[in-house]
């Protein structure tokens, strides 16, 4: 991989940003110096557009609901009220 | 804060779509962060109902958060039945001193550090598994940054099973702040406070773990019936 220096950013950099690009943490001047090496540069752009892709499945992950037993629910309750109950 | 994704006026550049795509959808998140805002009030009141006995409101707390307790104590615990009693801990916890939950944090992020301290006691002995510190490079390349399929880990990324089974294969340290900012759609700061990091610690190990993740994905063998871009 090429560390190439376009829009003012080398490669390596906008990887080291490419979280905070996804989740819009950059601030503005950093934020354009990414985007204007992502438009010249096709092996970080199409790294970031799978990035973020796996970024959007993951959240989307957070839907599914963990399998926890809804008499595991009502047998903790019952006990947490036991126990609060002798505090 | 970043500013709006635009394309650069007078010019035509195709294949960044999915940079207003991928906006369009982060800024759904974000709407989604400020919803929960309306939720994080609700669930105060839920809490300061508690402290003052009403079982039904700390009955609501329980069934609003029981799976993000579970799901962040089953990675630290590494273990469902652990991951149970870690649950009735912090539930128990969070009963008997809900007038001391504040008001600054949310409830859920509350929870989940009471959870997280609990499963971390449960572990003490166990001692915890730290990722190396790999070079960023390394865990780009091994992600696909500057390889010719990349696409990889957004295809495998979309099945549910290998992104379970990619996730699974983290270290506890990994899947924690993934679960805590991804999944469970915590702010920054909040996931932060949750695993005793400053924000900017933690957002250098969540990009780390995305990494790691992707590196996990592209490595993972195709499950069947899924088929690659171009494929047959």
């Amino acid at each position: 991989m090429q560390d190439r220096l376009i829009g003012g950013v080398r490669c390596s950099e906008v990887l080291a940003h490419l979280s905070d690009y996804v989740d819009a943490d950059l601030d503005a001047a950093t934020t354009e110096r990414v985007e204007n090496h992502l438009l010249g540069c096709p092996n970080c752009e199409h790294f970031g557009k799978n990035f973020g892709s796996m970024v959007a499945s993951l959240r989307n992950e957070s839907n599914t609901p963990e399998a926890i037993q809804a008499d595991a629910i009502s047998r903790m309750l019952s006990q947490i009220y036991q126990l609060g109950a002798d505090s | 804060m970043g500013r709006p994704i635009r394309i650069m006026a007078g010019v035509t550049w195709p294949s960044l779509v999915w940079l207003d795509l991928l906006s369009s959808h982060l800024r759904g998140f974000h709407m989604l962060d400020r919803q929960s805002q309306d939720l994080a009030a609700f669930d105060h009141q839920l809490i300061s109902r508690t402290a003052n006995g009403d079982r039904r409101a700390f009955e609501q707390i329980v069934s609003r958060h029981a799976t993000a307790v579970f799901r962040l104590a089953k990675v630290v615990t590494g273990d469902a039945a652990a991951a149970e009693d870690v649950m009735q801990k912090t539930f128990l916890a969070a009963y008997r001193s809900a007038s001391t939950c504040g008001s600054d944090a949310s409830v859920r992020t509350w929870l989940l550090a009471i959870a997280r301290n609990t499963a971390q006691q449960l572990q003490a002995k166990q001692g915890r598994e730290v990722p190396a510190e790999e070079p960023l490079l390394n865990l780009g390349l091994d992600a696909g940054w500057g390889s010719g399929d990349p696409e990889t880990i957004a295809i495998a990324a979309a099945h549910k099973d290998n992104l379970d089974k990619a996730l699974s294969t983290l270290c506890a340290e990994d899947q924690e702040v993934l679960i805590l900012r991804d999944m469970e759609g915590l702010r920054g700061s909040e996931a932060a406070e949750v695993v005793g990091l400053g924000e900017q610690a933690f957002n250098t190990r969540l990009h780390r773990a995305r990494l790691r993740l992707a590196g996990a994905l592209r490595g993972a063998p195709p499950l069947d019936g899924v088929v690659q871009e171009g494929g047959a």
